[in-house]
């Protein structure tokens, strides 16, 4: 696969991803897949952060852990990122009279790199212009670098700054031309870019959170109630950016409980709500999550995964929080825990989550992770004809709420524990949502025999859900037949999948198994396909391996190589790579 | 007076269930549970168009004690729980009912931001200053040195003085009962339903069992109805002064309300001017519109 990319470093609040996201959108403009991937410190300003791109004619969803690309703001970047750059590569900055140790020059040296120093100050005071507008200079440095023309960055500066008036559109258009003027005439060689492909132009550029916002008011969800917390916090400031034009009921709560009480009633009353959080508020929510096992009430958690425990790396990623999501709350209840992978399953498997959570009447957690969370995918225009709306056994005909009983509601005789659920208004038998043990009609029963019943009520909802899930995606085979003679079969989920996908492409005889569905698991095709691979690899983002433990423990199986990691970063497309061919 | 037994319209019998009261003799839930249907009943509010959310102790043994749609969630939620609803469903009237231990304790922080958000639900404090249903530990507003389950020697902590505290919360409504005077708050109830906003109603009651200070006959005698006083429930420091100024008697009544502030379902500006609830907008929605910006 051919594919350059670009890193972005400097402080916070500099202008980091002021760049970044400039030259990602122009990117995708000019024809290319672009993957977007930020790096950032728990702070506001100053501490050092990084936007990355990588680009290709083809799709790609991972990054590579050098770029060709390397631009730093401050010295910062040239201490901590000068061994980004590839052979060849090309380091820009702007710190004056700059001299890297005499090992880190080798090193360039060694590499072909060419340090191109831009003068951002000299440039912005001969044109009298404020240190501000040096991101649009750099970003223009950046741009001709990549062979493109000024064209389409004007478009995107106008689009930028137009509503802040026409003088200061002028402004930038200068810093446009002077960037260009300096690009061609310093040493570097533009880097050749694989030809561009028109049909990324109509795609979107969006986070993980986006898509996930998207999907969530996509899936008729109307009331969202959150607590700041990375890396959920995106998902709350978009659904509350796009408030007066979905028309949805935005809450910040004060804490993460209220956020999940919130959720509750208003899933009780007959909305779709949702709430989300990260591990350490998820904590918080866990009570709630098992009032609504009991009282069968549809719930929607997202959790945004990064590494703990405790307050661990708080703007970092892992995938740590599985078993948290499959074991937390007290008590035995049905679940679904499921994960999204990137921007297009953040889109399409919400209304899926509302749906299960409908027709089950039960809690769904649905994963993420702060890699998906603020990942930039170049997303397809989203097909707004798959998704349909799935209440269940919601009873909402006045002529069949008539006969209904209140001992229907939670009927413990109920087919596949699913009895009918009608909504608090209707004119119907009222019922109690009874936090305790309870009879069908929701009254305490405290009795050994009205427990055992409802218990396995509540428990036959599992096996149905079970039942009813999809087994996990087998997502490419290169180089040898479905299910037949596989090499290597990789087993993983969450954000893992965009960068497998790249890793393996082109590699003979390599399967990849991708779980969305995690809770309960499905082992049919996994078991079945292990039995006809030579070896099993398992890929996930924590210590212990969650998912090969739950995979383990439901069908004993085991994996001889596991790939995992834990330093808060996510796999890089080259790093996997060696891993997988090592 | 007419107790609206059976009538032709709504009913106190409506509100009838055959399951049983489990409380003890003497318990001030009766009370607030018959004030609560009566209350109900007057206001043509019919069973099924009404949600009543209960917090987990004594009070929230009543959840499957009354005809009506209930929930029984949470020790100390009740409010984020109810207020939920209430957003969901704005059109359904909704009370939420806790005691001072999930109040001032485990919930105080869901208690706080209730009054600072204004939500257009009623909150029913079941006041006996005590936990009951765990055998008569001592909650914040248990009197200082009195001897507890878990404080033989006497609570050591101070008393909350609550009054205060919610009188510095800017309450848009604040009401105080007895849950010996059932005709009292039937009319606090019905003016707290109405209100908008939030609605705090703080019903003293007995805990024959469990609270040997605060007794029936103590609150019978100290309660005093201001309701023939001429008490100003605008004039908040006047309300402030007589709600929390209980030495020589209690003040129950109305103490305090404001509807010149729009309630917090009237402040979401994407709210405003829907004929729907959220409860009615559950379909798929286009986002075709939005993803213009990511282009």
């Amino acid at each position: 696969m051919s594919r350059i990319s670009l890193k972005v470093t400097g402080a916070q609040g500099q202008g980091v991803n002021s760049v970044g996201e400039i030259c990602g959108k122009g990117l995708k403009r000019a024809g290319y897949c672009v993957f977007g991937y930020r790096e950032y410190m728990s702070l506001i300003k100053g501490g050092h952060s990084s936007y990355q791109l990588d680009a290709s004619h083809e799709k790609i969803e991972s990054s590579e852990t050098r770029c060709d690309i390397v631009v730093n703001f401050n010295h910062h970047g040239l201490e901590q990122n000068y061994a980004d750059v590839k052979d060849g590569g090309i380091l820009i900055h702007q710190t004056p009279e700059w001299k890297f140790p005499k090992e880190h020059q080798k090193l360039l040296d060694n590499r072909n790199v060419t340090v191109v120093y831009l003068p951002t100050e000299d440039i912005l005071k001969k044109l009298k212009f404020p240190p501000i507008l040096g991101n649009v200079l750099i970003t223009s440095v950046v741009w001709s670098l990549l062979g493109q023309n000024d064209e389409g960055l004007k478009e995107l500066v106008r689009e930028q700054f137009g509503h802040k008036g026409e003088e200061l559109v002028k402004k930038n258009f200068m810093c446009v031309d002077e960037g260009i003027a300096f690009a061609k005439d310093c040493a570097a060689a533009a880097v050749v870019l694989p030809d561009a492909d028109p049909s990324w132009k109509d795609h979107l550029f969006m986070t993980g959170s986006e898509a996930m916002g998207l999907g969530i008011v996509h899936a008729g969800c109307r009331m969202y109630v959150g607590y700041p917390m990375t890396p959920s916090s995106p998902l709350l400031s978009y659904l509350a950016e796009i408030q007066n034009d979905t028309g949805m009921v935005i809450k910040q709560a004060e804490d993460e409980i209220t956020a999940a009480q919130m959720m509750t009633g208003g899933m009780l009353m007959g909305t779709r709500a949702a709430t989300g959080t990260s591990g350490g508020g998820f904590d918080l929510m866990t009570e709630t999550v098992s009032l609504n096992g009991i009282i069968e009430n549809p719930a929607v958690f997202v959790l945004a995964q990064r590494p703990g425990p405790a307050t661990g790396l708080p703007t970092w990623t892992g995938q740590g929080d599985l078993l948290l999501a499959v074991n937390s709350a007290h008590g035995d209840f049905a679940r679904l825990v499921m994960s999204v992978s990137e921007a297009q399953d953040a889109f399409d498997l919400m209304p899926e989550a509302f749906n299960y959570a409908d027709v089950f009447q039960t809690p769904v957690i649905v994963l993420t992770d702060k890699h998906i969370a603020e990942a930039l995918y170049t997303q397809a225009p989203f097909d707004e004809k798959k998704a349909t709306i799935d209440r269940g056994n919601l009873v909402t005909d006045p002529k069949k709420l008539a006969k209904l009983k209140a001992h229907d509601r939670f009927d413990s005789s109920a087919k596949d524990g699913i009895s009918p659920r009608w909504l608090p208004g209707s004119k119907a038998e009222p019922y109690c949502a009874q936090g305790d043990e309870h009879d069908g009609a929701g009254n305490v029963d405290e009795g050994a025999e009205n427990a055992v019943q409802q218990m396995e009520k509540r428990m036959r909802k599992m096996d149905a859900l079970k039942t009813a899930l999809p087994e996990p995606q087998l997502l490419r085979v290169a180089g040898c037949e479905l299910r037949e003679g596989i090499d290597t079969l990789i087993v993983s989920w969450g954000s893992n999948k965009g960068v497998i996908l790249d890793a393996i492409e082109g590699m003979e005889g390599v399967a990849y198994l991708h779980y969305s569905y995690l809770w309960p698991l499905k082992t049919e095709l996994l078991e079945e396909l292990a039995a006809k691979a030579k070896k099993m690899i398992l890929i996930e983002q924590n210590y212990q391996g969650q998912l090969g433990m739950l995979i383990k423990q439901e069908c004993g199986l085991e994996f001889d190589q596991k790939i995992l990691k834990y330093d808060g970063r996510p796999f890089f497309f080259d790093e996997l790579q060696a891993s997988l061919t090592a | 007076m007419k107790i609206p037994l059976d009538s032709k319209g709504v009913s106190m019998h409506d509100y009838y269930t055959e399951t049983q009261c489990s409380w003890c003799d003497g318990c001030g839930d009766y009370g607030v549970w018959t004030a609560t249907k009566r209350a109900l009943a007057e206001l043509g509010i019919a069973p099924h168009n009404v949600l009543l959310c209960y917090d987990v102790g004594c009070n929230g043994n009543g959840a499957d004690k009354i005809n009506a749609y209930t929930v029984h969630g949470l020790h100390g939620r009740v409010i984020s729980l109810a207020a939920g609803a209430k957003l969901a469903n704005p059109e359904l009237p909704v009370m939420a009912f806790g005691g001072d231990g999930a109040s001032f304790s485990e919930g105080v922080g869901h208690f706080v931001h209730a009054f600072r958000s204004n939500y257009p639900i009623t909150f029913v404090l079941h006041n006996n200053a005590n936990y009951g249903l765990t055998t008569g530990q001592s909650s914040s507003l248990t009197w200082q040195d009195q001897a507890m389950n878990t404080a033989p020697n006497g609570m050591p902590e101070h008393t909350l003085n609550s009054m205060d505290f919610v009188f510095s919360l800017e309450p848009t409504f604040v009401a105080r009962g007895f849950s010996g005077n059932i005709d009292q708050m039937t009319e606090i109830f019905k003016a707290a339903i109405q209100h908008r906003g939030f609605a705090f109603v703080d019903i003293l009651q007995a805990c024959p069992t469990y609270n040997k200070f605060a007794t029936h006959d103590y609150l019978l005698e100290k309660c005093h109805d201001i309701s023939g006083d001429g008490h100003d429930t605008s004039d908040f420091a006047a309300a402030r002064a007589l709600a929390v100024d209980t030495s020589e008697r209690i003040a129950t009544g109305i103490l305090y309300q404001r509807e010149d502030l729009p309630d917090f379902y009237e402040r979401l500006v994407p709210r405003q001017g829907k004929k729907t609830t959220a409860v009615d907008e559950v379909e798929i929605q286009s986002v075709k519109g939005l993803c213009k910006d990511f282009i």
